[in-house]
């Protein structure tokens, strides 16, 4: 039962080791937002990310992710940006304190850009990666195993706390409490459904934790994992590479930047 | 239950605060150069990336907080961190099925704060963000530190007292809401060009059209809801809490140790 | 799983932080390593206080006034880390949906826990949980989630994810209040396998006739005492039981009457349905 994104397929991608995912992620992420040019985001999306998402057998999701979390937020970055970008000089067409702006417009693509590659390449990390791994492998490279114990712990728990949460509120409305039109006797409604989920879950926290440690959870061992990450020599120096590269991507703009 | 030896714990005492001190002064660093700075962003190329800038200090500082937190954590303060992150989703998501103009996205950070600490908010807030984007939507997880900020600041207000009435935790969650928007603003403006949804969007596109600045739109727009929500986070959290058993509270040794609640029949010394 | 287990507990008293009297009054006890030794009480008798106090849990999780000494295998728990004192002691405790550590997608990985947060071998681990799955006849659900088990199975997952860690000592405070009969006898069953490859079983229940077929040795906890010790028929047939507040089994009541009537004349009473089979069946 998992509750992350993750989807089950047999790929490049999802063989990768998941540090190695989230390694790329990050150098990404830092080379998109080091260069101020909206060129940069798109190539990256197009040259990096919509490849690894075709190999990974995993396009066709992300792509109906991707629509349903950016799209929104696109189109009013356009507006927004593209109209009332406070460093707007090149007026296009004007209305009011409205201007559309060439700045504004290059910016609202920059960002735009920017959060493409952001949510694209997470998404496709969470699509790609079993939250188990993820997790063990982070735990390997030195991740305290308390908060790799809180993340699967979590994921674990959110169905059931769900289950909880919909049957008491539906025994609410059972009861003839139908939910109110104003804001403000709505958030009353959510109160009486809160005190007994806290007080349902906090209840079993001591004999659990009590089970944590007849399982030697305090012991200061270095953890070993049951089931091995995989990992290559060419991922290892992949590792490398990738933050030297971010790291040339932070240098450049100031290089040319002084010309 | 700690099973390290004292000198020990000692040095690792010294060491998580000191992380929780470097990640805090990295936090304030980089939101003061985002504010004194001022940086335009496409202007001029050769100044640095502000979004870069932002994401990556308050990224750093959050994981320094986080990782000298979670060690100050007993077993059972870890069994509890699950249920508070959880209860942080699952009413977030109730708070939108059921329309309401608010998010209520961190009454499992306060909550659990307010029972064991701030080293267990702060936890719960960070890794909050982490599980939202793992399972809803990885474009919270720039907003990582403001989840810490709240769990802080909720520990700290319990800590002093601010949930003994009922009256006292409202305002200790509206002062939480300010700092949490300005926190959060360089976040909006400069990786999400002020537009995190459409609505706040159209509040960021309204206070530029008057004239203000990228960085001053999105503290405007985070100053017009974040106090409410963090006052109603507050306040729903103290109602649960005064209404369960006293017992059931006073099992909590933050609880004991700090004396968050008036025990009803004992008098204050 | 051999090692010599022995615990032994000299003269405990135990009172729980800011409690005004202890649950635990001059408890006296030595267990035999490779037994099963039942405990029965009513509740608040300091049933779930004496098993967390063999495992190591009290007094150094939960605080509290300790006097006398609780020791395994010569080794004074007081002087033991919590990590070291559950490395001698296993507990498995009431409620196995707690047990089980909600953070692992197998229950391979589940039973692994443990191993993994001591820091065991890769290797040696997945023997590891190869032998006690075999052992415990678990084999089939190792690949499955831990969340689609039933009541029984992941009780002996639970029970798996202590054994595995290869105590020489094992707790077990009501390992079957949570299970249907059949699941109950599962993990009865699965005690005489324990008892055979050497470990000290101690287990906390309140199912007599199970207790009676099972156990080597019954003690009786009533008020923070141990009020009754020895063979588990003589114990449970006592005239005492329900002043001890444990009551009796149906059969052991019925014997009563008989006897008060005079239909039966002296020994011991019956415990179980065979035993009241033949006090009450008669020479054919």
């Amino acid at each position: 039962m998992s509750t992350t994104l993750y989807v089950e397929r047999v790929s490049p991608v999802h063989r990768l080791n998941p540090v190695t995912k989230l390694v790329a992620l990050l150098c990404l992420l830092v080379v998109v937002f080091a260069i101020a040019q909206w060129w940069v985001g798109v190539g990256v999306l197009l040259l990096v990310i919509v490849p690894a998402a075709v190999a990974s057998g995993c396009g066709g999701v992300l792509a109906g992710f991707a629509l349903r979390l950016l799209l929104p937020v696109l189109a009013m970055l356009v507006l927004v940006q593209g109209l009332t970008y406070p460093g707007g000089q090149t007026v296009l067409w004007e209305w009011g304190p409205l201007a559309l702006t060439t700045e504004g417009l290059l910016f609202a693509a920059t960002i735009g850009a920017r959060l493409a590659c952001l949510v694209c390449a997470s998404v496709l990390l969470v699509l790609t990666t079993h939250p188990g791994e993820l997790m063990s492998a982070l735990t390997e490279k030195g991740l305290s195993p308390k908060f790799s114990y809180i993340i699967s712990s979590t994921l674990q728990l959110i169905p059931s706390f769900r289950d909880r949460a919909d049957s008491i509120l539906l025994a609410q409305q059972a009861r003839g409490l139908a939910v109110p039109r104003n804001p403000l006797r709505r958030l009353g409604v959510l109160m009486p459904l809160l005190g007994p989920l806290v007080l349902g879950m906090f209840t079993d926290v001591e004999e659990r934790s009590t089970a944590m440690e007849a399982r030697g959870f305090g012991s200061t061992a270095r953890r070993t994992s049951l089931v091995p990450v995989p990992d290559t020599t060419a991922q290892r120096v992949a590792r490398w590479v990738m933050p030297a590269l971010a790291a040339v991507a932070i240098v450049a703009p100031f290089v040319w930047g002084s010309r | 239950m700690s099973t390290t030896t004292t000198g020990q714990g000692n040095a690792n005492r010294t060491r998580n605060l000191a992380l929780i001190v470097i990640g805090t002064l990295i936090v304030l660093a980089t939101y003061l150069y985002l504010v004194i700075a001022q940086p335009t962003e496409l202007a001029d190329n050769a100044s640095a990336p502000a979004g870069l800038i932002a994401m990556a200090g308050y990224l750093v500082g959050a994981v320094l907080i986080a990782a000298g937190s979670i060690h100050r954590l007993s077993t059972v303060t870890i069994a509890m961190v699950p249920v508070a992150i959880a209860l942080n989703i699952v009413v977030g998501q109730l708070v939108v099925v059921l329309a309401l103009p608010v998010y209520l996205d961190s009454i499992g950070t306060v909550l659990i704060s307010v029972l064991a600490g701030p080293a267990a908010g702060v936890v719960t807030g960070i890794l909050t963000n982490v599980i939202w984007g793992l399972i809803l939507s990885p474009s919270v997880l720039p907003f990582a530190v403001v989840q810490v900020v709240i769990g802080l600041m909720a520990g700290y207000a319990a800590r002093y007292g601010m949930f003994r009435r009922v009256w006292l935790a409202p305002i200790a969650g509206a002062v939480t809401g300010v700092v949490a928007a300005m926190i959060s603003a360089p976040i909006a403006a400069f990786v999400f060009g002020g537009v995190t949804a459409p609505g706040t969007g159209a509040l960021v596109g309204m206070f530029q059209a008057w004239g203000n600045s990228l960085l001053a739109s999105t503290t405007f727009q985070g100053l017009l809801s974040d106090p409410l929500d963090k006052l109603l986070s507050f306040t729903v959290v103290v109602l649960i809490l005064t209404a369960l058993p006293s017992r059931f509270l006073q099992r909590f040794p933050f609880v004991r140790e700090y004396r968050v609640f008036r025990r009803p029949g004992v008098k204050a010394a | 799983m051999t090692d010599q287990g022995f615990v032994v507990l000299d003269d405990v008293t135990y009172a729980y932080p800011d409690a005004d009297r202890p649950v635990l009054h001059g408890v006296r006890l030595e267990i035999a390593a490779g037994s099963i030794t039942g405990v029965v009480g009513a509740s608040g008798a300091g049933k779930t206080t004496l098993a967390k106090l063999i495992s190591g849990f009290i007094p150094q999780v939960d605080g509290g006034d300790l006097t006398g000494t609780v020791s395994v295998g010569g080794r004074d728990l007081a002087e033991l880390s919590l990590v070291e004192a559950v490395g001698q002691v296993g507990l498995v405790i009431q409620n196995p949906f707690n047990q089980i550590s909600g953070a692992k997608y197998t229950v391979r990985e589940e039973i692994a826990f443990g191993l993994e947060n001591v820091g065991t071998p890769r290797a040696e681990m997945a023997k590891r949980v190869d032998d006690v799955a075999r052992l415990l006849r678990i084999t089939d659900l190792l690949d499955r989630s831990p969340y689609a088990l039933s009541g029984g199975q992941m009780q002996l997952v639970a029970i798996a994810s202590m054994l595995v860690l290869r105590t020489p000592v094992l707790v077990m405070d009501e390992p079957t209040s949570q299970l249907d009969p059949a699941g109950t006898r599962l993990v009865f069953d699965v005690l005489n396998t324990l008892e055979e490859a050497g470990l000290t079983v101690i287990v906390f229940e309140h199912k007599q006739e199970l207790l009676q077929a099972y156990a080597d040795r019954l003690l009786v906890l009533a008020g923070g005492r141990i009020v009754a010790d020895g063979d588990p028929t003589t114990v449970l047939a006592d005239d005492h039981t329900e002043e001890w507040g444990i009551g009796a089994t149906r059969f052991t009541r019925a014997a009563r009457i008989a006897r008060d009537r005079g239909l039966l004349n002296g020994g011991v009473l019956p415990v179980s349905f065979e035993q009241a089979v033949e006090t009450f069946g008669g020479p054919r």
